[in-house]
């Protein structure tokens, strides 16, 4: 395969080469988290110095309105963050980029099990991103109802004019069916092509991650996608599906249906994006402790025990949308139990570092991070999972810092500890380690703060998405916090700038990276920069587990690959 | 304070004091097992970091003794946290928050949201609601006796809105086509902010209605005054930003809650 002649074409735009793929994702999902955390900084910007020319992009993105945010462009720019924050960067990024070069390197495959769909898949999924970027300039601008799009709101009963919704919702079909051809791609790898020897219980815990994440996306993509296609319709065909009340002109209609859907995705939805952080946080603890994943067996069951709750837990998003005692109570029941195997498999990250060897690499300083913003993030979820602390809680912007330490913060600290780790097998060098802890400590400490001093003014009482939240008395002695928040948002944006310069500088001019720079057992090290197409030049044959460290029995170096037979 | 470094806003419910309680307590076992969590961050990155003469220990934390301790840490954070959070909640909401206060005693409200204003409804003399007798407020203003059980029942006339008093720790989601209610008893009086928190459009951001709480002889004044404008005919709600109005006729038949 490796020998075969290939043209350009073929090579870098339409190949079919996981790592390829996985690299085309790698970039892609870096636009549009740019994109992304530009519109973060546009929305914090217009809290700090409400309705002001937003500097240097502004007269560029809102030309009619000198270049500041009018009510209307700003809910398209909130709704556009949380959506392409989600589906567009965070989405490409783990179920894209990492599940596609990490999963059959880590497994001993040639390659995935389809090479042809996974293609496939990239270039939907890009399709689905150019038509989002497009909505933008489309009649209306993009949509405007929130990256959860309720109806009737989403509806033309809704009074947003233009196709954004329409376009938004065709979208978000298009970037489910690539997450669907993914999904079925990696787990029918996982099951299919794993090397000799590499049983269940021997694959790296990143793996055992995208596999339970794989088969929720599998599971409940297509449940969102058909939610969205009705929504797609009351949009373009005039149905209401979803719209009641006053405004309806077709009876039947149920708005509270869509919440359901589109939150019976939107759990496990959560759990999709935690899980292959989960499992890149336990490999990267464990190599850099230099001690085996403490209680692997224990945390895979757990994952596995996350994984079938996260599924039967949606209603806890509308414990105040009118639901009946008995589901609340039950919702809340099942929400509450998650915290069982999570806080079993938390206490295993630490005991994998308990009495190790710690190494403070740049990619050891972004997972132990993950470990200290997924605890506050983990911990905060208590307030939103109980009926009557929700209540007061709901909607505030409490919910907004409890999300961003899981979702923006634990998946992007991982996101970047997977970049700097992988970053010598996918390029050869390795990234630039003073210019990464400078990152990170900037990252880490201005994250904090924009986060947590949410939870502040959320505690509060400050409610969210509010283009001027000065507009209520209650709030205005919170407009200095809010200031400051947006102060360290635009440090955490600005230092996102030194990361692309030593991920760009260290691509060309980095320090050449040995085929296995941070000493670790699993099988992608055990190859060659750069990976040739088939990867393995014979089928590698695995002996031990993937966490073979400070093993007595291996002599003269502290770690062992999966490849080599641990004498007796 | 709180560890959260702000206070929650005043309280001027009777039941606002339950959900508190139950945000503190949680606040009390977060600091203790996140703190657990930092300090073996700590311990752990100075004592075990990687030196000369310092190698890890080969240990899997498979043994039978390493998962029944994990289990039995799980099942502690599950009692001290869980169990106990579960069952204040479960507790204040079949006591207070889903137990409506029935009774001749009982004020009874109804409210209709609109893009983006409140719609705020009384039953007038008759005690029946979607009657002509029934007495309309002014735009987005609600009024209510202090010391007195109040049952707001609300449905939205265009889309989703959420009633929220942060002074009564109280969220309540409206929603078109349905009915749902939530309830209150106000101890102190004064004028207290209304806001919409879930996102409605444009104008979500002013989407501001004002409680006046009131003594019940101020307030058995008030709503004689509003009798009369509210049957006079004029259209009242024209001057709203969404261009359609609520009809004059909104009210529904108050819905029987167990």
């Amino acid at each position: 395969m490796s020998q075969k002649k290939e043209s350009f074409l073929s090579k870098y735009v339409f190949s079919t080469d996981h790592k390829t793929i996985g690299k085309q994702y790698l970039f892609f999902g870096m636009f549009f988290l740019l994109w992304g955390g530009l519109q973060a900084m546009i929305l914090r910007w217009q809290i700090a110095y409400p309705e002001t020319t937003i500097p240097i992009v502004g007269h560029l993105m809102f030309p009619d309105t000198n270049g500041a945010l009018t009510p209307d462009t700003y809910n398209q720019v909130l709704t556009m963050h949380g959506t392409v924050m989600l589906f567009w960067a965070v989405t490409p990024l783990l179920s894209g980029a990492f599940a596609n070069f990490i999963i059959p390197l880590q497994i001993g495959a040639a390659d995935m099990a389809f090479p042809f769909v996974n293609m496939l898949s990239f270039w939907i999924f890009f399709l689905s991103g150019v038509i989002l970027l497009l909505s933008h300039y489309g009649p209306g601008g993009s949509a405007a109802s929130g990256w959860t799009a309720y109806p009737p709101l989403s509806t033309p009963v809704g009074g947003i004019p233009g196709w954004g919704q329409a376009l938004w919702a065709l979208s978000l079909v298009l970037m489910g069916t690539a997450v669907i051809m993914g999904a079925l791609n990696y787990i029918t790898t996982i099951i299919r092509l794993r090397a000799k020897g590499m049983n269940y219980l021997r694959m790296p815990l990143t793996v055992w991650g995208l596999f339970l994440s794989s088969i929720l996306n599998a599971i409940f993509v297509p449940i969102i996608a058909a939610g969205l296609i009705f929504l797609l319709l009351d949009n373009v065909l005039g149905t209401q599906f979803f719209v009641a009340g006053p405004k309806a002109t077709i009876a039947g209609g149920d708005p509270l249906l869509y919440q359901h859907v589109f939150w019976l995705f939107g759990h496990p939805e959560v759990y999709i994006l935690i899980l292959p952080v989960w499992g890149i946080v336990s490999d990267l603890l464990s190599t850099f402790s230099r001690k085996p994943a403490f209680g692997y067996h224990v945390t895979v069951i757990c994952m596995c025990i996350v994984t079938t709750l996260s599924g039967l837990v949606w209603g806890h998003h509308m414990y105040v949308a009118g639901m009946s005692p008995l589901l609340g109570k039950s919702f809340m029941f099942l929400t509450l139990l998650i915290s069982l195997p999570t806080s079993i498999f938390f206490l295993n990250w630490l005991g994998t570092m308990w009495r190790g060897s710690l190494r403070f690499e740049t990619p050891m300083l972004f997972a132990m991070s993950v470990v200290f913003v997924f605890g506050l993030g983990g911990l905060t979820g208590l307030y939103m999972g109980t009926i009557t602390s929700d209540m007061y809680l709901h909607d505030s912007m409490f919910l907004v810092g409890h999300f961003h330490y899981t979702l923006a913060a634990s998946v992007l600290m991982s996101s970047f500890a997977a970049t700097y780790y992988w970053f010598p097998k996918m390029f050869g060098r390795k990234m630039n380690p003073l210019l990464g802890k400078i990152h990170f400590w900037v990252t880490f400490l201005a994250l904090n703060y924009v986060f947590f001093t949410m939870l502040t003014v959320g505690y509060a009482g400050q409610h969210r998405r509010l283009f001027d939240p000065s507009a209520y008395d209650f709030i205005k002695p919170l407009m200095g916090l809010n200031r400051n928040i947006s102060t360290f948002a635009f440090i955490l944006g600005g230092v996102q700038i030194l990361f692309l310069f030593n991920f760009f500088y260290s691509m060309f001019k980095g320090e050449k990276a040995g085929r296995n720079p941070w000493e670790a057992a699993t099988l992608e090290w055990t190859v060659d920069y750069p990976v040739p197409h088939g990867n393995f030049s014979t089928p590698p044959v695995v002996k031990c587990g993937p966490h073979e460290y400070s093993n007595p029995k291996v002599k003269g170096k502290d770690w062992a690959s999966q490849t080599e037979e641990i004498p007796a | 304070m709180s560890i959260w470094g702000l206070p929650f806003p005043q309280d001027i419910s009777t039941n606002g004091h339950l959900i508190d309680a139950l945000i503190q307590y949680i606040d009390l076992v977060l600091v203790i097992f996140f703190g657990i969590v930092v300090a073996a961050l700590v311990f752990f990155i100075i004592r075990y970091r990687s030196r000369p003469g310092h190698s890890a220990v080969y240990d899997k934390g498979n043994k039978i003794g390493n998962v029944i301790f994990a289990i039995c840490m799980g099942l502690l954070v599950f009692c001290s946290i869980d169990a106990v959070i579960e069952h204040m909640s479960f507790r204040d909401l079949k006591d207070v928050f889903w137990n409506f206060p029935q009774g001749k005693n009982v004020l009874k409200i109804e409210v209709m949201p609109q893009q983006f204003a409140w719609n705020v409804r009384y039953a007038g003399p008759d005690g029946e609601f979607a009657t002509a007798d029934d007495i309309v407020a002014p735009l987005s203003q609600m009024h209510v006796p202090e010391g007195v059980p109040v049952v707001v029942q609300l449905s939205s006339f265009d889309v989703v809105h959420s009633f929220y008093v942060p002074q009564i720790r109280i969220k309540q989601d409206v929603i078109p086509g349905m009915v749902t209610t939530t309830w209150f008893q106000l101890t102190k009086t004064g004028k207290f902010e209304i806001a919409c928190s879930a996102l409605c459009g444009n104008g979500h951001y002013k989407m501001r209605g004002m409680l006046t709480s009131e003594s019940k002889e101020e307030f058995d004044k008030w709503l004689a005054e509003q009798a009369t404008p509210a049957s006079s005919g004029d259209d009242i709600w024209g001057d709203t930003s969404s261009g359609s109005s609520v009809p004059k006729n909104w009210g529904w038949k108050w819905q029987a809650k167990s």
